[in-house]
């Protein structure tokens, strides 16, 4: 797939501290991106320099093979931003609002385009109402409606549904999903189970500088410490040796009710339930329980997150 | 574009009781004003003697005077409406739709001082009444009074200018309004200063720098070129600075 964006050794300095520190990654054309770290990490930052609101101290962003630069006008109306705070103009009604920002981006008809987003984002019932007297809910669609009315190629999304009630974040990361289908999104969280729902790449930022970057398997392979598989039989038996099947190792074992449980990491990330089924059975054991683990993105992000500390 | 933004910053004033608070308020006072200079100048003409009463003119006593406290209510009112331009934006983190788009900061600096100047044009507007009564008591000078208008307008001009570059400087309205009220002032102290001066030279330079005696100039009708470069000079300087003042904490 072609890069859309490609940030290289970017760094931003704010007096007295590194915000963002030598970030390079890339985002593929049509994917979703997810850009996750936790609270300070640099994601808002990060993306704040990507839409040419803020420069970087050093390293160079090039988005459709142009160069970001707030004079760069060619890239203004391809990038749509929905910010942590939404640009909204409170005592403005929604339509007029989205009417705006679509005449302020040159929008060859703004008002069908207007109408078309006002419908997608379910946002018919206030249309006429003042933003101000609209629910919290209600505020972020708007304000991903404005990001998205002049039909921008390019999506960055910071954190867009932070605290929506279930709902909402439902319906609006279905429509993201949807939006993916026309355009690319960078979409940062810090709320691990929406990334894994949505994401097909994901980048994770903390402290400033980028600790992976790659799609999902990619990062669950890079940061396993093994393909672990657990074996349970009855508690009262004990594991058989297992090294006819190849070298192993116990990683953990603990007692579950009526159950023994057994954490084996093998060789080669050798996955062998077939024969370890087999040879269990064969032994004249109990076998309750035999499944591969693989680590859940949450362990990955502690783990990642922890090591530095 | 610029057209487009001047719209939104107007209906943003409409669509608020500010801008009705503000125009009922500066008719008030304007009114009574305006009514006092009248009361005043027939109860000097009536209260000496005939021969003498020739000497007071009708034009300096109530036109005159009744622009240059037009102009002084400014220092209240223009700041009450520019404070709020910028401040808003940025305590609200608006201003990033407006970087976001291709509109320019000068295109978005204009049209907030141009929808300014028309909320200060409809509040003026509620003054056509004074030279309609002037005009029917047959003092028919109508370039005095277009002229009077051009100054209290110029004024405005400057004053709106250097508001928006205080309104650009902080987040806080009440910090902007302030701000410009202290400018306001500093203008004119400027040209009293010079009236203070005994050099002759510095007298003259704190003259040209200071807003009052090209204000007195163009109010008398004596509309001069050093006086329209003096305030074009003036409002683009303040717009430039509103302009730096934007692109440096964006760039």
């Amino acid at each position: 797939m072609d890069k859309i964006l490609e940030v290289d050794g970017v760094s931003r300095e704010f007096p007295g501290r590194m915000a963002v520190s030598n970030v390079s990654f890339n985002v593929l054309k049509g994917s979703i991106h997810g850009f996750l770290g936790p609270n300070g990490a640099g994601k808002s930052t990060t993306m704040r320099m990507i839409a040419g609101l803020l420069p970087a101290s050093s390293g160079t962003m090039t988005l459709f093979g142009e160069k970001i630069h707030p004079d760069n006008l060619n890239l203004k109306n391809k990038i749509g931003l929905l910010p942590e705070n939404a640009p909204l103009y409170l005592d403005m009604p929604v339509e007029k609002y989205l009417t705006l920002v679509a005449k302020l981006h040159k929008v060859a008809h703004p008002k069908d385009q207007v109408e078309k987003v006002i419908s997608e984002l379910s946002l018919i019932d206030v249309r006429k109402r003042l933003i101000g007297n609209l629910s919290k809910g209600y505020k972020q669609r708007v304000g991903l409606a404005q990001a998205i009315v002049y039909d921008a190629p390019f999506l960055i999304l910071d954190e867009p549904t932070n605290g929506l009630d279930p709902q909402t974040v439902v319906e609006l990361r279905e429509y993201i999903k949807k939006l993916s289908e026309t355009k690319t999104i960078l979409f940062s969280t810090h709320i691990l189970p929406e990334v894994e729902h949505i994401c097909d790449q994901i980048t994770i930022i903390h402290q400033g500088k980028i600790r992976a970057s790659g799609n999902l398997p990619e990062i669950h392979r890079k940061f396993r410490q093994g393909l672990v598989l657990k074996v349970g039989i009855r508690h009262d038996e004990a594991l058989p040796d297992l090294s006819e099947l190849g070298k192993y190792e116990i990683t953990h074992e603990h007692t579950l009710g009526l159950e023994k449980q057994y954490d084996l990491v093998f060789e080669n990330d050798l996955d062998c339930r077939a024969d370890l089924g087999k040879l269990i059975i064969g032994r004249g054991l109990h076998l309750m329980t035999l499944n591969v683990e693989s680590p859940e993105l949450e362990d990955i992000f502690l783990h990642m997150t922890e090591l530095r500390k | 574009m610029i057209y487009t933004l001047w719209k939104k910053e107007t209906e943003s004033y409409f669509s608020s009781p500010l801008a009705y608070v503000l125009i009922g308020l500066f008719s008030l006072i304007s009114g009574t004003l305006f009514f006092n200079l009248l009361v005043s100048y027939t109860d000097n003409i009536q209260a000496i003697p005939q021969h003498m009463a020739q000497g007071i003119s009708f034009i300096d006593e109530v036109v005159l005077r009744l622009f240059a406290n037009i102009n002084f209510l400014f220092l209240f009112f223009v700041p009450l409406i520019t404070m709020k331009l910028f401040s808003e934006e940025k305590r609200l983190e608006t201003l990033d739709l407006i970087w976001l788009s291709p509109v320019g900061e000068w295109q978005l600096v204009l049209a907030k001082a141009l929808a300014a100047l028309t909320l200060i044009g409809a509040m003026l507007s509620m003054t056509i009444i004074f030279p309609l009564i002037i005009w029917g008591a047959g003092i028919q000078d109508f370039s005095l009074l277009s002229s009077a208008y051009l100054a209290v307008l110029l004024n405005a001009g400057c004053y709106i200018a250097l508001g928006l570059f205080c309104s650009s400087l902080s987040g806080n309205q009440i910090i902007a309004g302030l701000l410009s009220i202290l400018g306001i002032m500093f203008l004119w102290m400027l040209t009293w200063g010079g009236h203070l001066n005994s050099n002759y030279l510095v007298a003259q330079i704190f003259s040209y720098i200071g807003i009052t005696s090209h204000f007195e100039r163009i109010l008398r009708g004596l509309v001069g070129t050093q006086d329209l470069v003096y305030y074009a000079s003036f409002m683009f300087l303040f717009l430039f600075l509103t302009v730096k003042s934007l692109g440096r904490r964006n760039w």
